[in-house]
């Protein structure tokens, strides 16, 4: 499979309704670099996870659908392929709220997640210790069962798992959901290591804008299943919009961005 | 008096091991639960297809003991395959509900084809173990216990033990407890569903196979066999839908209890309780602890 395009993950247009009804994305588009780490912001309901859903091809099992667009990635339409086909091409999703096995214990967890790749006893182990140095709280706790773990515990055993894949993308759906702030920044900072180690490319969808945007290489911010701006993390960790909408400094109440964009317009015609 | 305490202990010994039976047939329930959160009305019809087939292979065409019991088996696990990629697989995005009405019509056809293939006369399925009480322990502990009632619960602690191993130390286990657990997480980390239904479905059929052979030596092979099966809902009631362990226990209280409310309350209501006195105790089972003794508990938030 040789792509010599820069981009892992290039997704055009894409439409997406459940039921063959509800409409949950009008057309988004987005592109994630190979290596690097991509924000998609948005409020509850913007459509962050179906976007996901819809890369990692998990719509079905909610019947959900792509009706229009395209995607590709590592240079192939995604079409037809399901979950764990993806999986087997190295794309792997860590699903919103955690979604551990609580009956496993911590150790079961993760090597559940090289059930897809043919391993020997051994090799598992040498895969095991390696994950283990980026997560090394859950080395102390591997034999407990992972329902009696904390939720930052929750969201490592998470990515450790989907980590054991050996994943060329990941699909982070809002991995600091409920956390303490110190915990965001430890999660953050395994991401960030395994973009930069292991070569991972990522794809992050976050209510968190600031500290996602301070992780990530580039942003999209979404709202009702559109893209409504783009740019480099650090272009609209700076942006007026993007400051008084996600990031908490505004003079006036809650806004979204729509109704932004209107009165900016306003303010022109009236100039 | 050590007689009456005798007699109590028969009772008691004998509803134990017979309640080893109704384990065998909860535990091809738990099985298919776990994997799909279903209820498999047509357990039941697995084990009058899986027995009659066993027997039919014996008789008709003098296949020995072993080797039909083996062929048997293998057309289990070929009725395992045939269900998940006819029935399973294009309801695979289908509601709980949806599932649950298939095997009930799966069942329909497993009885129809069994009958259908192998005449619907009744069959006597003789393991060389007889139903009468083991001389050995009758002389020397007093007790009276059937041959038949210990082998079942020698085979049905086998199967635990074995469904036990399987499930802790294999690769297809930890899939399948996985699946048990969260099957959409399961399947994000590329864990084939599919794999695993069809090991369920395999697992079920053969459990059905080695249930049907108990209950067809004790009660001849035949058509009763799918309604004695739904006796296993009460053991599940009371042990928990998704619980091995659970399934095992649950078989042993009804086994006891059935036994000793016949026995010793029986008369006052003209005998012939234990038909339905597992019903009464699910029943306040069902009020007081829905999720069984060992199901995993249930937590709703309001």
């Amino acid at each position: 499979m040789s792509n010599n395009s820069a981009n892992i993950l290039d997704i055009k247009n894409i439409e997406v309704r459940y039921d063959n009804v509800i409409l949950a994305l009008h057309d988004v588009s987005l592109k994630v670099p190979k290596g690097k780490v991509v924000a998609l912001l948005g409020a509850n309901g913007a459509g962050k996870s179906t976007t996901l859903k819809a890369v990692s091809t998990m719509l079905a099992s909610e019947r959900g659908k792509v009706t229009n667009g395209s995607i590709e990635y590592d240079g192939n339409a995604i079409d037809k392929q399901t979950p764990s086909q993806m999986v087997g091409l190295g794309m792997v999703q860590v699903l919103e709220g955690r979604r551990c096995f609580g009956h496993l214990t911590v150790e079961e967890n993760i090597i559940s997640g090289a059930y897809s790749r043919k391993l020997s006893k051994g090799d598992i182990n040498q895969e095991l210790e390696k994950i283990y140095t980026y997560f090394i709280r859950l080395k102390e706790r591997r034999k407990s069962q992972a329902a009696f773990t904390s939720g930052g515990e929750q969201q490592m055993i998470a990515v450790a798992r989907a980590m054991m894949a050996k994943p060329k993308m990941l699909l982070l759906d809002e991995p600091t959901m409920g956390l303490a702030p110190q915990l965001v920044a430890e999660i953050f900072n395994i991401v960030k290591e395994l973009n930069t180690k292991e070569g991972v490319s990522i794809l992050l969808a976050e209510q968190n804008t600031n500290v996602a945007l301070k992780n990530s290489d580039y942003g999209y911010i979404i709202e009702t299943g559109r893209v409504m701006l783009d740019g480099t993390a650090e272009s609209l960790l700076n942006d007026d919009k993007v400051k008084e909408l996600y990031l908490g400094i505004s003079k006036k109440g809650r806004k979204n961005f729509r109704d932004v964009l209107k009165e900016e317009s306003l303010k022109k015609r009236s100039n | 008096m050590a007689n009456e305490l005798l007699f109590f202990m028969e009772v008691l010994v004998g509803g134990l091991l017979a309640g080893t039976m109704y384990s065998l047939v909860a535990l091809g329930f738990v099985l298919i639960f776990k994997a799909s959160a279903t209820f498999n009305f047509s357990q039941g019809a697995m084990v009058f297809f899986s027995v009659l087939a066993f027997c039919g292979f014996m008789q008709d065409f003098n296949i020995p003991f072993v080797l039909a019991f083996i062929l048997a088996a293998f057309l289990m696990v070929v009725v395992g395959l045939c269900t998940e990629r006819l029935v399973l697989r294009p309801l695979m995005n289908a509601s709980e509900d949806t599932v649950l009405m298939a095997t009930i019509g799966l069942g329909y056809v497993l009885e129809g084809l069994a009958q259908a293939a192998w005449g619907v006369e009744v069959r006597r399925l003789d393991l060389g173990i007889g139903d009468f009480p083991v001389p050995w322990i009758a002389d020397n502990l007093k007790l009276f216990i059937s041959a038949l009632d210990i082998t079942a619960g020698l085979v049905a602690a086998i199967m635990i033990i074995g469904l036990f191993l399987l499930f802790k130390y294999t690769k297809i286990g930890l899939g399948l407890r996985a699946v048990a657990d969260d099957a959409g997480a399961a399947s994000s980390i590329g864990i084939p569903l599919k794999h695993i239904m069809l090991l369920v479905w395999s697992a079920a059929g053969v459990v059905a196979l080695v249930a049907g052979c108990m209950w067809g030596a004790r009660a001849g092979v035949q058509f009763a066999l799918v309604d004695l099966a739904l006796k296993a809902l009460p053991v599940l009631i009371i042990g928990g839908f998704s619980s091995i362990p659970g399934a095992i226990i649950g078989g042993l209280i009804i086994g006891a209890v059935e036994k000793i409310l016949e026995v010793y309350i029986g008369p006052f209501f003209g005998g012939a309780i234990e038909g339905w006195a597992p019903y009464v105790l699910a029943i306040f089972f069902l009020l007081y602890r829905p999720e069984g003794l060992f199901g995993e508990k249930i937590i709703r938030r309001v």
